[in-house]
């Protein structure tokens, strides 16, 4: 909201799409990729990285749909986000191919 | 924290708490009844008695179906207290050779094992549960649907009370600020009371609300490390090895001292009884502890051989991811709470129920003196204005109505169960109708009286027309005369907020006399 203060209205609400946009489909996404990226990385029985994963991924979607708001703009919002799944997307990636799966 | 953050953190509360305020309403009201479930289960049942010996039930539910099953694959029993209706017993038939295995509806199977130890015949209705199932699962709708609006509204929900504490500035000082009769201020001061006062439970509910939903709303984790998810159920979940049936016949050993047994290994009391293969040489029992009893939901459980009666397997001790996530769940259900804390968890439910409604109310009284013309508001205006007489009023009376049903509606009839629930539907149809057509002043008023009066009413129809009226259950019976006394209280409670409502007369500010006329004008569609 910030970034679009003296904008036009229809720049307005583009920003406020792609905040919508960050916030809930890519706000998941990331947080579903980080569960990938924990569940690979965290110590202990698999089992145990599997759940603990889990019960942390709902505080990354909480906290990816407030950053989608508190960023600068929805781009800024946007492409950030990208960022912070693409890196546990590689994580995930990399860790499953060499490892494999149960 | 820097203004800017504060103020896109006021919006984002804002809209999340609005778009899925009507679901969070119903998914509150719903949840906060069911930790009375197993009370309700037999404030429903008024014709039942209350289980005074356990064990007793528990030997008439083994006769029963010896007598009636003793042919089946499996059976289960819910372990009788004086907190349950009596013991829940339904069995699995054999398969046939050579027959495709028919889901037959489970009521052909089934029993209720009363308090004197045979099967006994009450109202047929859903009770307590309904609401239980109806806190996530809905009504009229696929149970898939369903859990995916409740769990999308309950991520909407930890995000709104996340940025409602960042919205706070003074998040402490509000917590003991009440200003009564102030408009806009009321509202805004008793929905931040009710929050901060019961935030830790609303972030305790909401976080540990996904948790139970986790399976279906974050699968990732486990696809990441199973390709066959069946292996983390097994882990997660160990089950005794299957045993086959022998066909060569063996009389079961007696339930109650396999009970008693489990009881003084466990040192807890407890809560399922599994038969697989009654009757056969192979059978095998399976015990687990009573989920009352602990906090995790993960109980532990025993493997009895069905013959001799020795323990032959015990589950193994879950790790501690695995501990967590059962003691978020059994923190959410709050199955473990004894009186008092039960008593904490359903005020702290009623908090958050007046924190999710006063929200949706707050939307409409903060705009409403923004607006260009306040006698005629915009679409969106009025439909929000609306939708909340319509469920903040409406649902809560559908249910006052369904608990008169559960009363009223004839104990022979067809279908008595659903009808109860029909029941409940249709009034809140019938006050949404009433909602979209009058307008909203009067329809607060007359729902909030109409819930009220059936509420206040309903427990002297049970003085008069049950043997569990208020006097007799009073000292005796502490859960039914609790649930009397808290649905006298609630109506009360209806009837003052209706006579309120409708004496109201929204203030006219004298501050600001050149906005005085455009105020006393919006008096005609006045502030809840």
């Amino acid at each position: 909201m910030t970034g679009a203060g003296r904008a036009a209205p229809w720049q307005k609400r583009g920003d406020m799409v792609l905040r919508v946009i960050a916030a809930i489909p890519l706000g998941y996404a990331v947080a579903s990729l980080w569960a990938v990226a924990l569940a690979r990385m965290l110590p202990g029985a698999r089992s145990e990285a599997t759940v603990a994963a889990t019960l942390l991924a709902f505080a990354i979607c909480a906290a990816a749909a407030m950053w989608s708001f508190a960023a600068r703009s929805g781009w800024r919002a946007f492409w950030s986000l990208c960022v912070a799944g693409a890196v546990p997307a590689a994580i995930g990636w990399a860790s499953i191919s060499m490892t494999g799966r149960l | 924290m820097n203004k800017g953050f504060r103020q896109s953190q006021a919006f984002l509360h804002t809209w999340s708490g609005l778009l899925l305020g009507w679901v969070l309403f119903l998914v509150f009201v719903a949840g906060t009844i069911a930790f009375y479930r197993e009370g309700l289960n037999r404030w429903m049942r008024p014709e039942l008695a209350r289980v005074e010996q356990p064990m007793a039930v528990l030997a008439g539910a083994q006769r029963f179906l010896e007598h009636k099953a003793s042919g089946a694959k499996s059976w289960f029993i819910t372990m009788p207290s004086a907190a349950a209706p009596g013991a829940q017993v339904f069995w699995v038939p054999k398969p046939k050779p050579g027959e495709p295995p028919r889901r037959r509806s489970r009521r052909d199977h089934q029993a209720l094992i009363g308090a004197s130890g045979e099967p006994v015949v009450a109202r047929e209705t859903r009770g307590g549960d309904f609401f239980y199932r109806f806190h996530f699962d809905l009504h009229y709708m696929p149970v898939l649907w369903a859990r995916w609006i409740v769990g999308f509204a309950t991520m909407m929900m930890l995000v709104a009370i996340l940025s409602g504490i960042v919205t706070h500035k003074k998040i402490f000082k509000d917590f003991f600020t009440l200003r009564r009769g102030k408009g806009q201020r009321s509202w805004l001061d008793g929905h931040n009371a009710t929050a901060v006062l019961g935030l830790p439970f609303h972030l305790m509910i909401t976080y540990t609300g996904l948790v139970t939903l986790m399976a279906m709303l974050m699968p990732w984790a486990v696809v990441a490390n199973y390709a066959d998810s069946s292996k983390l159920t097994d882990t997660l979940f160990p089950e005794p090895h299957e045993t086959r049936p022998t066909d060569r016949p063996a009389p079961l050993v007696d339930l109650t001292a396999i009970a008693r047994d489990a009881e003084r290994r466990l040192g807890a009391p407890i809560g399922y009884i599994e038969v697989t293969n009654p009757g056969d040489a192979a059978a095998r029992v399976v015990v687990s502890q009573n989920p009352g009893s602990m906090l995790s939901t993960r109980t532990p459980r025993l493997a009895y051989d069905g013959t001799s009666g020795r323990v032959v397997w015990q589950s193994p001790a879950p790790g501690a991811a695995a501990v967590t996530a059962g003691a978020m769940i059994g923190l959410h259900a709050g199955r473990f709470a004894d009186a008092g804390l039960r008593a904490i968890y359903f005020l702290c439910g009623i908090a958050g129920t007046v924190m999710v409604a006063s929200g949706l109310v707050l939307w409409t009284v903060k705009r409403r003196e923004k607006l260009p013309d306040p006698a005629r508001p915009h679409f969106g205006f009025r439909l929000v204005e609306r939708l909340n007489v319509a469920v903040i009023g409406g649902f809560p009376l559908g249910i006052a109505c369904m608990l008169w049903a559960n009363r009223l509606l004839p104990v022979q009839m067809q279908g008595r169960a659903e009808w109860e629930i029909h029941c409940l539907f249709l009034a809140w149809a019938g006050a949404a109708l009433l909602a979209l057509l009058r307008r909203p002043r009067q329809v607060w008023a007359a729902l909030f009286g109409a819930t009220g009066a059936l509420l206040a009413v309903l427990p002297f129809y049970n003085l008069m027309a049950t043997s569990h009226g208020l006097p007799a259950t009073i000292g005796r019976d502490g859960m039914l005369a609790g649930i009397d006394l808290t649905i006298l209280l609630l109506g009360c409670g209806y009837l003052a907020i209706a006579v309120r409502v409708a004496r109201h007369k929204p203030a006219v500010r004298r501050t600001r006399p050149n906005r005085a006329a455009r105020v006393a004008e919006a008096a005609l569609e006045p502030a809840e």
